[in-house]
């Protein structure tokens, strides 16, 4: 610091130049009459010292008022729309694609700049007002300088206790050492003092220039460090300084069960190896009861025959029988003709209308018809009549060898005609034959939506294509 | 330098025309440097020690058992549901509500041109960011995954892609809170510089001259300073006393806006400021009586100072007492089973003791304070202001333990404590005292330049004297 030098003597000569005239007055109103009077002796370049703010010392020497207020305002102004606009960027809008903000309705407020936004606003508003006040303040007044003649001056170390001072500056128009010092000496001046500026103070130290050298060198190290880094490869894992939510300790579906042994002689958690764990027994998952049979699965309640022995032997998770097939007969008589009805025997009673929380509608009909495009059309084919893409690709397929494909039956065959929506629903929901099933894809909503409008595709009076059932001939 | 005999002259006499001066002894410039100075140049009271030793010790304690939390978790402490926030939040508010009369001195009561605040603002601005440390603490630790605090604020994270909440009282806090810290940090060092100055003209020692000289950023008191200063100096206090009110309204905001009976009111936030500047008048002067004493500063801090702040601390009473009581009538009128049966439970309920406490300390001991001997005996003050700080602590915990008797009497618990949640009450004292010792040792306790700006001197002979006058230098004449 400059001002622990202070004892040093003061050098003379060349090495040494005065910048102005300092007088001491010991008391402040003796200040406040020699500020007017500086002023009034035409000074313009001179500054008066003391240890706290002096009363009317800024009419005395002119001092105009500070511009400050402005600059915070308009600080302040900033931050209030920085802060509304973060708000909004970070609650409201996520439709940027890098650093997305996070729209979320979160305890019924709006998303759009409401009162709930105003504490921010306001905090945001405050803050950025009193960094520029302070920030600006300093500015304003050239601080902080460290190195300054005055601190030099001993004398003038009371001026942050019980003294006062006015120095007059040597590149005043007006400033004359002699006439200066007079002056001064007039206004009751009880010190006067030349402020010196140590020449010497302004030359560089000559190990600056080592140290500048070899500061400059060891600044370029960590960018040529990084250039390399970035320009070769590396197999190590990316570094992840903070893992936020990347890794956690769990485990997974259909993993093993933790090994609490060691690797020698395992030990698992469980006994069956699995990490996952069966419900309990009689319990059910939560939204998993569906107790409306017609809903969920179709049929009237209590019909569902018990597990069926007879037509077990080939798999088929249900006594489905073509219409042609035996099973039909060596069951129970049918009350109905299943070529009729479309009620099978060993089968459940399927509903014949569109079971209640489902509401018929255009709408409705609408979505069953998006969905059946989606789901059904690459086998059915848009108009049901089963000429979908993928079908007509495994037939072709299956006609060279390459593939085993049962063709994808047509929905306006009669047999699939007299079916209530029940069944089809069923067979969306569990397959049927060598279809697959779709429970797991579709809601069950929209199976209701896609069973409805196959039965309006029924509507319509396509007929089935002709020859839609046997492989069709090589097409090469 | 003479000036009028004030010697003479005793705080007792408050007749109107004749106000008690607010430095006593005749002190004139110097004199005031040689005492604030003093207390940094002289050896520290043989009594400096060993309190410093228990506090550092206290604070040490405090952070062996943040690192216990953070290793462990948050589970050392007694929350448990129902009663998700207990002693943590309740001693954020207590320490966040300390804080409040720092501001309060030296923000509001600057703009009001009370000048009688120059001797105690310092010392009580410091108390105000030793206490939000402290009260920024607690929210800080309890927030489970520490290492990833930054989510407090907006910061962009690239795999995250979330943001803050900024509809929510709970980050209403944060920017609240930090902008409280910051500011309050910024006016304190900002008034701090030409004394910190007056440190470096006088340091012996090569390294205080080198700090010292740092600290006061080369300030010479040029008037075209002084004059931005005081400009700066006024921005600031106006721009901290809408601060310090939104501040402790906001804390508050954390209780109303939620949905629970006893805490969604609308009185929240006027009674929690008003609660905040209470306890905070009350550590201001279970502070400086001690302080004043120890490093001789009576003349100073005279009984003025501490008889208009016990009169604060009195009507701040009243007004929590009254708070108090309109609850209760808000709830009876109300009609709502639950509103009423949480009041019922927080006077008469499990922690109907600590209702007790709430209410003598806070409400029924500061009445003390119309006796004229009760306010102005010091060391009868501090016992009065020690119970004060106890209630509102009390205050803060009847509130937060609503939450002990929640909807479902089935989860109804009776919260305790762990050893960790008490000894983590007293780390934080610790902590706070350890801060003020220090700043006591290495800061200017009185603001020098602002307590010589009211000296009346011998050319305009009027008491009481004049103070910063902002930019409008000539008014007071
Ligand atoms: C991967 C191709 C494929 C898709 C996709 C597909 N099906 Fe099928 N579907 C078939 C095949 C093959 C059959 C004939 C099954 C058999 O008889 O072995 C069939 C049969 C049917 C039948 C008649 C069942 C019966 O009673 O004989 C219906 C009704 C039906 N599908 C409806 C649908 C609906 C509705 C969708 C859309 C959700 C759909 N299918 C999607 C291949 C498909």
């Amino acid at each position: 610091m400059a001002h622990s030098h202070s004892k040093q003597p003061k050098p003379a000569g060349p090495k040494s130049k005065t910048i102005g005239l300092l007088a001491q007055f010991d008391d402040p109103d003796s200040l406040v009459a020699a500020c007017e009077r500086a002023r009034d002796a035409g000074y313009e370049k001179f500054d008066a010292y003391s240890p706290f703010p002096v009363h009317g010392i800024d009419p005395a020497m002119g001092i105009r008022r500070t511009r400050l207020p402005f600059f915070v305002l308009a600080i302040g102004l900033t931050g209030c729309l920085v802060a509304l606009a973060m708000q909004y960027y970070t609650n409201a809008m996520d439709w940027t694609k890098i650093f997305p903000g996070y729209a979320f309705y979160i305890s019924g407020k709006p998303l759009e700049i409401s009162p709930a936004n105003i504490p921010v606003t306001f905090e945001v508003i405050i803050l950025s007002s009193a960094f520029a006040t302070f920030f600006g303040m300093w500015i304003f007044n050239r601080l902080p300088q460290f190195a300054n003649p005055l601190h030099r001056i001993d004398r003038f170390r009371r001026a942050t206790n019980d003294r006062f001072f006015l120095m007059v500056n040597a590149d005043d128009s007006k400033y004359d050492a002699n006439r200066t010092r007079q002056q001064f000496e007039e206004w009751g001046a009880t010190a006067i003092e030349n402020v010196d500026m140590d020449l010497t103070d302004q030359e560089i130290p000559k190990f600056f220039k080592l140290a500048g050298i070899v500061g400059l060198f060891l600044l370029l190290v960590p960018p040529v460090m990084i250039f390399r880094a970035y320009g070769s490869t590396n197999r190590a894992p990316r570094l992840h300084v903070v893992p936020d939510m990347d890794w956690q300790d769990k485990y997974k579906a259909q993993q093993t069960s933790p090994n609490i042994g060691t690797d020698k002689e395992p030990v698992y958690l469980y006994a069956d190896d699995r990490a996952m764990r069966a419900p309990v027994a009689g319990t059910i998952a939560r939204g998993d009861l569906q107790e409306d049979d017609r809903y969920y699965r179709g049929y009237e309640p209590g019909t569902l025959p018990p597990p069926a022995q007879p037509v077990a032997a080939d798999g088929s998770s249900a006594s489905f029988v073509s219409t042609s097939g035996p099973s039909a007969q060596d069951s129970a008589p049918a009350a109905q003709d299943p070529a009729t009805t479309g009620q099978y025997p060993g089968e459940p009673d399927w509903i014949e209308t569109v079971p209640s929380p489902f509401v018929v509608s255009e709408t409705a009909i609408a979505r069953g018809k998006q969905r059946f495009e989606i789901y059904c059309s690459v086998c059915h084919g848009y108009d049901g009549n089963g000429n979908g893409l993928v079908n007509k690709r495994a037939l072709a397929l299956a006609a060279t060898g390459q593939a085993q494909w049962t063709t994808a039956k047509s929905l306006h065959d009669p047999t699939v005609k007299v079916q209530p929506i029940g069944r089809i629903f069923d067979t969306i929901s569990n397959g049927r034959n060598s279809m697959g099933p779709y429970k797991a894809q579709i809601p069950v909503e929209d199976r209701w939506a896609i069973a409805l409008y196959v039965k309006a595709l029924q509507e319509t009076g396509i007929q089935p294509a002709a020859g839609a059932a046997p492989p069709a001939a090589p097409q090469q | 330098m003479a000036t009028v005999d004030l010697t003479s002259l005793d705080n007792t006499i408050e007749d109107g025309k004749h106000r008690a001066p607010l430095v006593l002894g005749g002190m004139d410039y110097s004199d005031v440097t040689d005492a604030v100075a003093g207390v940094w140049e002289k050896k520290q009271p043989a009594i400096w020690w060993p309190i410093f030793g228990l506090a550092v010790s206290l604070t040490m304690l405090f952070g062996a058992l943040i690192m216990h939390l953070f290793f462990t978790g948050v589970g050392v402490w007694g929350n448990n549901n129902p009663t998700y926030w207990a002693f943590d939040i309740v001693n954020f508010v207590f320490w966040v509500g300390i804080g409040h009369a720092g501001t309060l001195i030296s923000a509001i009561l600057f703009l009001f041109r009370q000048h009688w605040r120059t001797s105690i603002n310092r010392a009580a601005e410091a108390m105000t960011i030793f206490a939000v440390v402290c009260a920024a603490t607690f929210p800080g630790i309890h927030i489970g995954r520490i290492w990833v605090f930054y989510w407090l604020f907006p910061v962009p994270t690239e795999h995250l892609a979330m943001w803050p909440n900024f509809r929510s009282p709970l980050l209403w806090d944060v920017f609240a809170v930090g902008t409280y810290a910051t500011t309050s940090l910024l006016f304190w060092y900002m008034g701090m510089v030409p004394d910190l100055a007056t440190f470096r003209d006088r340091s012996k020692s090569k390294i205080g001259q080198f700090v010292y000289g740092l600290l006061s950023l080369g300030w010479t008191g040029s008037a075209r300073n002084w004059h931005r200063y005081e400009m700066a100096y006024t921005i600031l206090a106006a721009l901290a006393t809408p601060l310090v009110l939104s501040v402790h309204t906001v804390v508050s905001f954390d209780f109303a806006v939620s949905q629970l009976p006893g805490w969604h009111t609308t009185i929240f936030p006027p009674y929690f400021v008003a609660g905040a500047i209470f306890s905070g008048f009350a550590m201001v002067v279970t502070l400086l009586v001690p302080v004043r004493k120890l490093y001789g500063l009576e003349n100073l801090i005279t009984i003025r100072h501490l008889e208009n702040m016990n009169k604060i601390i009195m009507a701040t009473g009243l007004m929590v007492g009254t708070a108090y009581s309109i609850e209760l009538f808000i709830a009876a009128y109300s009609g709502v089973a639950s509103e009423q049966f949480a009041f019922y439970n927080r006077a008469f309920g499990n922690f109907g003791w600590a209702y007790f406490i709430m209410f003598t300390c806070n409400v029924f001991i500061p009445q003390l304070f119309w006796f004229k001997w009760c306010r102005t005996t010091p060391w009868f003050m501090v016992i009065v202001s020690i119970f004060v700080n106890i209630g509102m602590w009390f205050e803060r915990f009847v509130i937060i333990m609503a939450l002990c008797r929640d909807f479902i009497p089935g989860s109804w618990f009776y919260y305790r404590p762990t050893w960790v949640d008490l000894m983590m009450l007293i780390g934080s004292f610790g902590l706070f005292f350890t801060l003020f010792l220090l700043f006591c040792r290495y800061l200017p306790v009185i603001a020098m330049s602002e307590v010589k700006n009211v000296i009346p001197h011998a050319d305009h002979g009027h008491e009481g004297g004049h103070g910063h006058e902002g930019g409008h230098p000539a008014t007071s004449h």
